[in-house]
């Protein structure tokens, strides 16, 4: 989840109370957050069903805005030389083979961002793109 | 009245620009209405290629002497390892030497970077002689101020390589890519009928000498590949069935480009580098039409299981069934993909057939042939 703490609460403590009051792991993937201004945080968060939902509420009380995340694959074809290695890997289709041109061809709506492409590609032209829902 | 022709005789052609040039895979496709001899008598020259990962790969630079010199006696570039233990200041950079803190990058990169004529920080120790006094060395290199840039790789172009499935129940990261588990996918390599050791299964015209494409640049055949292999099991059309015969090859990689020369990581294994290898094979008569004209439905390889450390074999499958992208393995409709690039090796097979067509390479008669019956030892922990 992307948590957007308004300009008022970025100088508060929040991780460390979510962590030391609520009992939550926390695992901060981005962070963008200047002192004075607006600032995203991109988290996971877990722990016991009970202790989640406090801390949300302490969230909500704090007015940091909390939005689902949505995981998308990034892809560099222009880098691409069209070996495949990733298509194998690709179980819901998006990424094949064109048996006539042997070009690799994606088609995101397939994506299910399993991330198995990315250790897969041996350029490395596959990254993981975190986008609010 | 059988066809005979000699390589001095197709050079004539080609010199003329009279040459009659088609890429293996036309002459793949031209086996289904012609026979061996109709293909001798129009086709002089078939050209093969491949572009894919080749771990044993490497360039040597001499980087010049400095004022005082040094013996490099351990020297890194961009924070990789590279080989001193030849003269002063030569060096080997193998292809799949990793930087100690950085496993997805490595020799390849470093490769990669010489070409495309990027700075390389080069840092060196030795212990200082009478004739080289210094001992520590800071600098930068790039391919306009160092001497040679020989890419010299001792195994490449493996003749046929088995594919590779997992049937362990948890995902493999290996040289042959993901595998997924439970026979989640199948893995294969080389370039199938556009391969050029496929295409001369028997080495007649491919020897020590050869002129080849590589890299992008003219390159030549030095020697025979390390685990090189003549002795290997062949099915009914002559075509070895596992790994077999390698190339060692060498060219400048000055003269190389980076759409063709491409450092690669595979996850968990480490780096490695591709390489684009045309090869032309003059169609001396009907024999050797007849190999030229093979098919990936004749190109047989192994299937072997990475799931275990002995690499158990399951099965046989032939190329046009790996290249559709889908087998059957064990009464199960597997995934497969190719770890080379089939797209790249068209572009180079294309590439040299315009170049042999407009007469700009010439074939060359190997200065001695290949050894046959050669076999391979293995490694007895004594």
């Amino acid at each position: 989840m992307v948590l957007r703490f308004p300009a008022e609460t970025v100088n508060e403590p929040i991780t460390y109370i979510l962590i030391k009051e609520y009992d939550v792991q926390v695992n901060i993937l981005n962070a963008d957050i200047t002192h004075g201004k607006e600032g995203n945080l991109l988290i996971e968060m877990s722990g016991l069903k009970e202790s989640v939902d406090k801390a949300l509420v302490y969230l909500e009380k704090k007015k940091v805005e909390i939005s689902p995340v949505i995981k998308t694959i990034l892809f560099s074809k222009e880098l691409c030389i069209h070996c495949g290695a990733c298509s194998s890997v690709c179980f819901p289709g998006a990424l094949t083979m064109d048996s006539t041109s042997r070009k690799l061809k994606f088609t995101p709506d397939l994506c299910v961002a399993c991330e198995l492409c990315i250790k897969a590609c041996p350029l490395q032209l596959f990254e993981l793109n975190f986008g609010i829902n | 009245m059988a066809v005979k022709k000699s390589i001095g005789e197709i050079n004539d052609k080609i010199r003329k620009g009279q040459a009659v040039v088609f890429t293996a895979e036309e002459v793949s496709a031209m086996s289904r209405e012609m026979t061996p001899a109709e293909v001798a008598g129009k086709v002089d020259v078939v050209t093969t290629a491949t572009f894919g990962p080749m771990c044993s790969s490497g360039m040597f630079i001499n980087v010049g002497h400095s004022n005082p010199p040094i013996r490099m006696e351990r020297a890194t570039l961009n924070g990789v390892p590279v080989f001193t233990g030849i003269a002063a200041v030569d060096l080997y950079i193998g292809a799949t030497e990793n930087h100690p803190e950085n496993p997805s990058y490595g020799g390849a990169h470093l490769i990669e970077a010489l070409i495309e004529g990027k700075d390389l920080e080069l840092i060196a120790h030795a212990k200082g002689t009478d004739c080289y006094p210094r001992r520590d060395i800071h600098t930068t290199i790039n391919r306009e101020n160092i001497n040679e840039m020989m890419m010299f790789n001792p195994r490449n172009a493996y003749q046929n390589y088995p594919a590779a499935v997992n049937t362990s129940n948890r995902i493999k990261y290996t040289y042959m890519g993901s595998l997924l588990p439970k026979l989640g996918n199948a893995n294969y390599s080389t370039s199938g009928e556009l391969s050029p050791l496929l295409n001369d299964p028997e080495l007649r015209t491919i020897g020590m000498g050869t002129r080849i494409f590589l890299g992008g640049a003219t390159g030549y055949v030095g020697w025979y590949g390390t685990q090189f292999k003549t002795d290997s099991e062949l099915n009914e059309f002559g075509i070895p069935v596992s790994n077999a015969a390698t190339l060692s090859v060498i060219g400048d990689a000055r003269q190389m480009s980076t759409s063709f020369i491409k450092a690669a990581y595979y996850e968990k294994y480490g780096v490695s580098m591709f390489v684009g290898i045309g090869i032309p094979i003059p169609v001396l008569d009907e024999e050797m039409a007849s190999r030229v004209m093979i098919r990936n439905d004749q190109i047989t390889t192994r299937i072997l299981d990475y799931g275990h450390p002995d690499h158990p074999e399951l099965g046989r499958v032939n190329y046009d069934q790996l290249v559709s992208g889908e087998i059957v393995l064990n009464g199960k409709n597997i995934r497969t993909s190719s770890m080379s690039s089939i797209y790249k090796a068209r572009e180079i097979a294309d590439i040299l057939k315009k170049q042999v067509s407009k007469g700009s390479f010439l074939l060359s008669e190997p200065v001695e042939m290949f050894p046959a019956g050669k076999g391979l030892n293995s490694l007895e922990v004594r």
